[in-house]
């Protein structure tokens, strides 16, 4: 499912706007919500909105900025003007919404640069920020019904279930794998429908413990938290993988390569290189499920699953094998050019 | 691994088994007798390889002694030399007797493959060995015949814990532990890691309960990484403090890792919690510690470990 910020920008204003009709005449309801998309394009300002609403609308642009655009542009100094952009238009947000808790994550996220230090900052917040959005989720739930009521109870809580992304993300590039899984069975409790698909992080934590019954409930448990998706994404296969690697069940991992390829088809080359892209700050990026991006979002998260043991030096004893792995099951033709392209990015095991 | 000594003793035991029931006491004269001239009293092709091993291992001890006088490119040429060279003596004594199991178990070592490759050679020569390890009663460290294929688990535990495998690394380390419940080859320490690296705080209390008194520096940089990776940080500091104070120049180990060649076949003897047990438990957790990217930025940022750290390097004349 994942985040998109555009979306949630759109939908806020939409229901506040939906809520401002009710006290107005029923016979100006179709000319007035045939003007909104247009308004919301157009003409933001003439909108009804909060200090809330217009805080987000600025924590959207910065997540357009670094989470969609930063990581394509090449040249380092008009890298470090935008990023420099998107921080003014975060701290701007928490000018206007001091409790804008997704510009105050974001901007914790983009100015430490330790792993652990965010993983500290961002629990001595977690409290509060829960409170203050379960608070925000009752108080609309209390004015509204229907399905205004469960948008605006999925909206108030969303800004919390990113911070406990963020949390269980951080945990588990930091070496906390428990700490990572508990954090996202607290995310997926708070989460139900796994907006956050604190699944995948979940799935990775599980192999890291080289947990395989807790690994095999959580496939279990996926018709219960996404039923329109099934147990097939690169981030529980490749956990499994992982796991029946770690077992020396070569033939094992063989056959889960071989599914992860079959349900990413344009992937080979991806799996071969493993280049590692930073992760999204607003929230896990969006990318179309099965694609080769989302093979690649979930590979760069995996370098804690890759990267790990090996030869002194190597690219992990995993990742290594998942290489020639690919090769061999792939054949060059699927995997372009020859060669391993260099690792870049931070984070993750070595 | 001391080849000699386990020479003597097969050697010993053999001709016991040749010449009939001996007395306690004669039996020692012919212990005596065989450590005067182990040579003499290999007559069989097993013997044969063990004492080739034996004189391999000599040789590559030997051998390693200047190593402080080379440089970096001059050390790795030497080394490369040895390594080629114990091997090749390895594959005579294999040549003599096929199932010299230690031999088998040294020219893998030094061939110094990838840990992936390393585990499948091993566990296969673990299905070809023939000498079974006796279930239950005792320990069969006693059982003098029984060792090599102890010393190859023991390799088998480590070699997972190298590439990864945690849980395998604790099955192996265990099994060891159940069939030699003294472990001699301290297959314990690398069972206190593997439960470190899984956040297991049962398991490593379990192991720590079993060998009260005998801590070491595995046990004690365990308890760090273990409380360090469930964020308990106050007991994490403790325990560092404890890692510090009890094992000598730990803190040095940690912060300035130095190079610590193969195990050929097993650890060398050394005091438990001395400055060279910690070089051994820090290189064994080292990809453990690498998989906890700011352990080592958080052991840092106690000016107490570091300047720890400072003193010993200056005690011995160490860089900083």
């Amino acid at each position: 499912m994942a985040h998109d910020p555009k979306r949630e920008d759109y939908q806020r204003l939409s229901l506040r706007f939906a809520l401002s009709l009710d006290a107005s005449d029923a016979n100006d309801l179709p000319r007035a919500f045939a003007s909104f998309g247009r308004r919301f394009a157009q003409d933001r300002d003439s909108l009804p909105q909060s200090d809330a609403d217009r805080a987000f609308h600025l924590v959207a642009l910065a997540a357009e900025l670094l989470d969609y655009r930063l990581p394509f542009v090449a040249d380092d100094d008009r890298a470090a003007a935008m990023a420099r952009r998107a921080d003014a238009l975060l701290d701007e947000a928490r000018a206007i919404d001091p409790t804008c808790y997704d510009a105050v994550r974001m901007r914790l996220l983009t100015s430490t640069g330790s792993v652990e230090e965010r993983c500290r900052l961002l629990a001595d917040g977690e409290r509060e920020v829960r409170a203050f959005c379960e608070a925000e989720r009752d108080r609309v739930c209390a004015e509204l019904d229907g399905e205004r009521e469960m948008l605006a109870a999925a909206i108030a809580m969303r800004p919390y279930w990113r911070w406990l992304s963020s949390m269980a993300e951080g945990a588990l590039v930091a070496g906390r794998n428990r700490e990572a899984a508990e954090l996202a069975e607290r995310l997926l409790a708070s989460d139900p429908h796994d907006l956050s698909d604190a699944r995948f992080t979940l799935a990775y934590a599980l192999a890291k413990l080289e947990d395989g019954p807790g690994l095999a409930r959580l496939v279990e448990r996926y018709e219960t938290i996404s039923p329109m998706r099934p147990a097939d994404d690169a981030w529980v296969l490749l956990s499994q993988l992982a796991l029946a690697y770690k077992d020396y069940d070569l033939p094992g991992a063989r056959r889960l390569l071989g599914r992860l390829l079959a349900a990413y088809p344009t992937s080979a080359r991806s799996l071969a290189h493993q280049i590692e892209v930073v992760g999204g700050v607003f929230a896990r990026v969006r990318v179309a499920p099965y694609s080769e991006d989302e093979m690649v979002v979930a590979l760069s998260e995996g370098v804690v699953l890759l990267q790990e043991g090996g030869a002194p030096g190597g690219s992990g004893a995993l990742g290594a094998w998942v290489e020639r792995a690919v090769r061999e099951l792939a054949g060059p033709a699927s995997l372009g050019d020859e060669g391993r392209a260099a690792r870049s990015g931070e984070g993750g095991a070595s | 691994m001391n080849a000699w000594d386990e020479l003597v003793a097969r050697c010993a035991q053999r001709r016991r088994e040749k010449i009939g029931p001996l007395s306690d006491q004669a039996f020692e004269e012919l212990l005596l007798a065989v450590r005067e001239r182990p040579a003499d009293f290999v007559d069989s092709p097993s013997e044969q390889a063990l004492l080739e091993l034996a004189r391999a291992l000599d040789a590559y001890r030997a051998s390693r002694q200047d190593d402080d006088l080379l440089d970096d490119d001059a050390f790795r040429a030497a080394r490369e030399r040895r390594l080629l060279a114990l091997a090749s003596a390895c594959d005579r004594a294999v040549a003599i007797d096929k199932g010299c199991l230690d031999a088998r178990l040294v020219a893998l070592l030094a061939r110094e493959e990838d840990p992936d490759a390393l585990l499948g050679s091993l566990v296969e020569l673990e299905r070809e060995a023939s000498v079974p390890v006796p279930e239950g009663g005792g320990d069969a460290w006693d059982d003098v015949w029984c060792r090599p294929r102890l010393r190859l688990r023991a390799a088998i535990a480590r070699t997972c814990l190298d590439g990864a495998r945690h849980r395998m690394a604790r099955t192996a380390a265990a099994s060891l532990l159940a069939t030699s419940p003294r472990d001699e080859l301290g297959a314990r320490h690398t069972e206190m890691l593997a439960c470190a690296r899984l956040e297991d705080e049962a398991g490593l209390g379990e192991l720590d309960a079993r060998f009260a008194g005998h801590e070491s520096a595995w046990s004690h940089l365990a308890r760090v990484i273990l409380l360090y990776k469930l964020n308990r940080m106050a007991a994490a500091r403790r325990a560092l403090r404890g890692f510090d104070g009890l094992c000598a120049g730990g803190a040095y180990a940690l912060l300035r890792p130095t190079f610590v060649d193969v195990y050929l076949p097993d650890r060398p003897e050394v005091a438990p919690c001395s400055f060279e047990e910690c070089l051994m438990a820090v290189r064994e957790a080292e990809p453990i510690v690498a998989d906890t990217p700011e352990l080592i930025a958080w052991c840092q940022d106690q000016d107490w470990f570091v300047a720890s750290a400072r003193s010993f390097a200056e005690r011995r004349d160490l860089d900083w």
